[in-house]
Parts: C-alpha cells; sequence; structure tokens
C-alpha cells in the first residue's frame, strides 16, 4: 500500500466519528441524487410510455405543397402568401409502395394505414361531433391497444360496424347492436352499428373517438384512392426522429415523431429535468462544502504534525497527498453506500402500491449510478484541493514552535 | 553530494556571516546579525544562550527550516542557499535529523510507524528494510518491547527516546536537537542526553544540541555560546564522560551495518 493512502486511512479512523459523519452526508446527499434520478428519470418514463404506449410513434402524412416563389434579386426580401388548395384533398396516393417499403425498415414494429376525417354521429335528436379514424380491421390495435379497451361488445370491425368511446355511448344512450347515423364532412350519410364500446381513461378520446373500417372511412370521407395518413410503432421510441427524417427525405412526404408532435410531455419533461438537475446540483455542492469544511478543521488540528513531516523533508506532495487522498476516501466510500442506499430506497418506494391501487414512478433501474459516483467522488477531490493545499504550505519553524 | 560527503577533508558544516531579519509591517528585528562557525565531523556542539539570542532561528536554518536573510550556509561543501525547496526538502530528508524539546511524536502512529515516517514518506512505502533499521533504532534507544505501541501510550521519555531513533532513520549527517531535554525531568533528561552522547561515538554523527542546561553542556565536546543574535564565545570543553544508564543488555551489536561512518 502507498504509504501516502495508509497514513490517510489512518487520520479517517483515527476520528472515527467526524469520518462516519462525513461519509454518511456524503452518502445521505448520493442518496438524494440518486433517488431524485430515478425518480425524475422514471416519472419521464412513465409519461413517456403513456403518450407512446398508445399512439404512433412516427406519422407519415401528405406533403404540404411549397408554394411556387419566383426567382429575385439576390438578397431581397421575399414575402410569400399561400392559400390552401381547397379543391384538392390532401392525401397520401401512392401509399401502397410507401408502405411496403416503410414496413420493412428496420426498427419498424407496427403499421396502421388510416383515414381520418371529422363527422356527426347522431341518435334519436342527440347529435354528437366526432373524429372518425378509418383502420384495417387486421391493424386496428396496431398503435393503440383498442382490442384490450374494449369494454362492451367486440373489437370486430365490419363494413357497418363503428367502435365508440364509453362517453359518446352514455351521451347518446347507445348500447351494443344499435344503429347509429354517421354524417361525415363531405355530406356522406351511413347508418352503422354499434359493434364495441372501449374506455381509454382519456375522456375527450372517450367522447369524439370512433373507430370504423377503413373501406366503409373511404366512402365516407370520399377518398376512393388514397390515405389521411400512416402511422408506425418502433422498436425503439427515441430512434423515432431519426426514421422520420429518413422517410421524409426517401417519400418527401410530412413525417413527424411523437416527440415533436407532443410539446407539453417535451415542455413537462424538459421542466422535470431542470428541477432534478438543480437538486442535484446542490446535492454536489453539500458535499464540496461539507468534505472541504471538515477538511480544513483537520489540517488546522494537525498542522504541528504536518509542520513536523515537513521537517523531516517530506515533501508538499506528500502532504497535499495525504489530504486530498482523504477527500477520495470520504468521495469514494460515501457514494458507494449513498447509491446502494438510494437504490434499496427506489426499489423500496418502487414496490409501494399507493392508495389509487398504482404504483409510483421510481425506476430504480434510472438512479444514474455511474454518474452519482463519479460526480460525489469528484466533488470530493474537488472539495479536498483547498485543505490539502493549504496543508502542503503549512511553514514547519511556525506549526512545530506552536 | 554523495562524493562530497566521502570527502573527509570537508567540515561538516560552515556557517559565515548568516544573518536573519524578520520584517513584520516595515518592523524589522534583527534575530541573527552575522553568525560565523564551524562544525567538524563527528563533534557534539552544545549552544548555550539565554531565551532570544537567536538559537531557535540559528537551528532552523541549520536544518535548512528556513532561509537565512545573508550569509553563506554549507553542509559538507553543499552550497544549502542554492537548493530549490523541492531539494531542500531532499536534503533534510536524507542528510538532517531533528530532535525537538516537545517530542513531536505522530500521534496516530506506534513507535515503529513513527521512527520509519521519514523514510517511508519519502520512498513511498514501508520497506522491510526500514522496518528492520526502525526495529534496530528502537531496541538501540531501549524501546524493543513498545515497538508497537502508539505514540501516546509512551510515557515522555520513552516519547523522547523514540523522536531520537526517528532522527537518525535516515543516517543522517547532522543531527539537530533543539533543547532536547528540556521538557524532561532530571532522570529522562541524563538518559535521552547519555543515548545520544553514546550515539555521536557509536555512529560518528555530528550533533547540534542547544540548551539551558549547562550540566549536560559540559558533556559535550566544544560550547557556542550566543547572545544577541551572535556567537559570543566557543570554547571547547573537556572530553565528555561517557554514562552508561541504559540496560546494559542492550548491545550495540544490533548496530546497522549499512551504515557508512
Amino acid at each position: 500500500m502507498r504509504f501516502e493512502l495508509k497514513v490517510a486511512l489512518r487520520y479517517l479512523l483515527s476520528n472515527r466519528v467526524q469520518s462516519a459523519l462525513l461519509i454518511g452526508g456524503v452518502a445521505v446527499a448520493v442518496t438524494v441524487f440518486t433517488f431524485n434520478a430515478a425518480l425524475i428519470n422514471g416519472l419521464a418514463e412513465f409519461q413517456i410510455q403513456r403518450v407512446v404506449g398508445s399512439s404512433a410513434h412516427v406519422i407519415i402524412e401528405p406533403a404540404k405543397p411549397a408554394p411556387a416563389v419566383v426567382p429575385g434579386r439576390a438578397g431581397a426580401e421575399r414575402l410569400t402568401v399561400s392559400q390552401r388548395s381547397l379543391e384538392r384533398r390532401a392525401q397520401i396516393k401512392q401509399w401502397r409502395t410507401i408502405a411496403n417499403s416503410v414496413e420493412n425498415l428496420p426498427g419498424v414494429t407496427a403499421m396502421s394505414l388510416n383515414i381520418n376525417g371529422t363527422g356527426l354521429v347522431s341518435r334519436g335528436q342527440m347529435t354528437m361531433p366526432v373524429t372518425l379514424k378509418g383502420v384495417e380491421p387486421s391493424r386496428l390495435s396496431a398503435i393503440a391497444p383498442v382490442d384490450d379497451s374494449i369494454i362492451l361488445g367486440e373489437s370486430r370491425l365490419g363494413l357497418s360496424d363503428i367502435l365508440i368511446g364509453k362517453k359518446l355511448a352514455t351521451d347518446l344512450g347507445l348500447g351494443i347492436g344499435q344503429p347509429v347515423f354517421v354524417q361525415s364532412d363531405q355530406g356522406r350519410i351511413k347508418t352503422l352499428t354499434v359493434r364495441g364500446i372501449y374506455t381509454t381513461g382519456v375522456d375527450s378520446l372517450d367522447a369524439r373517438l370512433g373507430y370504423v373500417n377503413l373501406e366503409t372511412a373511404r366512402v365516407l370521407f370520399d377518398l376512393p384512392e388514397g390515405l389521411s395518413e400512416i402511422e408506425l410503432k418502433l422498436e425503439n421510441i427515441y430512434a423515432a426522429r431519426d426514421v422520420a427524417r429518413q422517410i421524409a427525405t426517401g417519400t418527401g412526404l410530412e413525417v413527424s415523431a411523437w416527440m415533436d408532435r407532443n410539446q407539453r410531455l417535451r415542455e413537462a419533461l424538459e421542466g422535470q429535468g431542470s428541477s432534478g438537475s438543480i437538486i442535484k446540483m446542490f446535492t454536489l455542492i453539500t458535499i464540496v462544502v461539507g468534505v472541504a469544511s471538515a477538511l480544513l478543521l483537520t489540517t488546522m488540528r494537525r498542522r504541528a504534525e504536518i509542520g513536523i513531516m515537513r521537517s523531516f523533508g517530506l515533501s508538499e506532495r506528500f502532504v497535499l497527498s495525504v489530504f486530498m487522498l482523504q477527500g477520495a476516501l470520504i468521495g469514494i466510500i460515501g457514494s458507494i453506500i449513498g447509491c446502494l442506499m438510494g437504490y434499496g430506497f427506489s426499489l423500496f418506494l418502487a414496490s409501494i402500491t399507493t392508495s389509487s391501487g398504482g404504483r409510483l414512478p421510481v425506476d430504480p433501474a434510472l438512479g444514474q449510478y455511474q454518474s452519482a459516483l463519479l460526480l460525489a467522488a469528484a466533488a470530493s477531490i474537488l472539495a479536498a484541493i483547498w485543505p490539502a493545499r493549504s496543508a502542503s504550505r503549512i511553514d514547519p519553524v511556525e506549526a512545530i514552535s506552536q | 553530494m554523495s562524493a562530497a560527503i566521502m570527502n573527509k577533508s570537508l567540515p561538516m558544516l560552515e556557517v559565515d556571516n548568516v544573518r536573519k531579519v524578520f520584517v513584520d509591517n516595515d518592523f524589522e528585528t534583527v534575530v541573527l546579525k552575522g553568525v560565523t562557525f564551524n562544525l567538524e565531523r563527528g563533534e557534539m556542539v552544545a549552544m548555550l544562550g539565554p531565551s532570544g539570542s537567536g538559537k531557535s532561528t540559528l537551528l532552523s536554518i541549520l536544518g535548512t527550516l528556513m532561509r537565512p536573510t545573508s550569509g553563506s550556509l554549507r553542509m559538507l561543501g553543499e552550497d544549502l542557499i542554492k537548493l530549490n525547496q523541492n531539494q531542500l526538502s531532499d536534503f533534510r530528508n536524507r542528510r538532517i535529523g531533528f530532535i525537538f524539546q516537545y517530542h513531536h511524536l505522530l500521534p496516530d502512529f506506534t513507535a515503529l510507524e513513527n521512527v520509519m515516517f521519514p523514510h517511508a514518506g519519502r520512498v513511498g512505502r514501508e520497506t522491510a528494510f526500514a522496518r528492520e533499521r526502525a526495529a534496530m533504532l528502537l531496541e538501540r534507544v531501549g524501546l524493543k518491547d513498545r515497538m508497537n505501541y502508539r505514540a501516546t501510550r509512551l510515557s515522555g521519555g520513552q516519547k523522547q527516546r523514540v523522536a531520537v531513533a526517528r532522527s537518525l532513520m535516515n543516517e543522517p549527517a547532522l543531527i539537530l536537537a533543539d533543547e532536547p531535554t528540556g521538557n524532561l525531568d532530571r532522570e529522562n533528561a541524563d538518559q535521552v542526553f547519555a543515548l545520544m552522547t553514546e550515539i555521536q561515538r557509536e555512529t560518528g554523527t555530528t550533533f547540534l544540541l542547544s540548551t539551558h542546561d549547562r550540566e549536560l553542556a559540559d558533556k559535550c565536546g566544544r560550547r557556542i555560546h550566543m547572545r544577541g543574535g551572535i556567537v559570543v564565545s566557543q570554547a571547547r570543553t573537556a572530553e565528555a564522560p561517557v554514562l552508561r544508564v541504559l540496560d546494559k543488555t542492550v548491545g550495540w551489536q544490533a548496530q546497522d551495518s549499512r551504515h557508512v561512518s
């Protein structure tokens, strides 16, 4: 063992209470750090999963045609005003080729071909606005787990079937097997039969969204050829932007990733992330202040001993190493204990079922233990620099004569 | 440096016109006003003088813990004024041993570890050689059975004897002792002094010790009197009688065979 290390250890062991308090302090700070990370990241993961679990990761939509611009003088400012075409319906016409190639892209796990539109659902004198989603019956649950959310009836989608949300069913007093009139925004009217009633847990969806067969939607929305959108699910949700960019480049269509469609989620995650970072920063500051002040006191108390070491001709570097090593030992031992405590605490909280029957969104695996370990050890070593330097500069004559 | 040490014609220490002025807030205190003397190899010299005569400052300067304001200082031909801080540390570590009035043992270490410290701290680990030599030195000062005692568990006289052993660890050419018996009772003072005298005779190490104790000073080969920052007189004494107060069973056969005298 290096002699400096032996001396550092001996010093830490000689004042067990102070060392235990210091290590304990670092451990608590690291516990807060890791638990905070497990909570913030767990919460973020929970929110993301909730969003991406029931929605598309990548959505391909018709291209928004760029307005033609007459070339002008170089550097001149141009103001363009474009009006959306009212004659042509926005649609993906060559969807068969696109769907074929997109479905075979690596990382794509599911695909849904949709025709979307708005309309009115009426029964008797009651009329409610709805968003209708026309899907292929075989791919009904490719994006959202519609199959699993059916609470009444079944998820079969025949040509004259419709699946509606629980809220809409309640509002219109509809039950399984009952007919409804559906009028699309293209003016087409069809009588459909309620085949299933589902609940997503989100009231606005349960009140407004209805699923119909893709072929039925073609008729309702007057789209004999094209599609309104192609939805994709990916194996790795964080690859969504890359996949979207790839498809956009290849097809020229409007392609968006889930993170770009959910600004609120992104803002929420960013807000949580930065508040988490602030907490982490404070834990590190706590470590620096605690370790620095304690080591500074130690160097004061050991002035004469340091002076005597210098008088035997031991170098400033030797003294510096002894005190830096004390900081490092406190940091490393404290942060290992802190990581274990943070993991244990997160594990414990993650195992508790809340009063509402759910779980706390703490994910013990996301405690950022490596960075906690590295940062806490670095903070302790950083904290030791000042005391160690002041120790190494003690004037032996002055220190010994005291 | 080693060549100079082997050159037996060079004096151990040449102190020439050493001055030390302390400046504190534009207020100058001249502590040493031009000290000149030589120490020959193997001498045991006592430095006497009232408090404030500059003895401790001179010892600090001779021990390279402090730089003189002016004057020259050579040890075995080496000009100590020219060395930088790191070179001085290394020089001090290898060539000079210190014994202080207060033992200044490191309380968290055993007697053996305290003795080894100057060696282990330099080489970075506790070598078998250092352990063996430290054990031998502790045996020499009569503390073989206290080797693994923490410094705090030793008596005042024992601590000072450990300090003597520690000063010898790196086989220094010169030992500087600042009132080494000042904190001890008569019996312990005599024991420690006798020990130093014996070691000086056996190893040929040069000793310079400051003391207020005239009785002990008379047992040294030479006395240097200081007053007001200068050497006022130097006198050779009759050869000091050898005291044998140590346990007779502690023989000198354990003397380090590697010692270069």
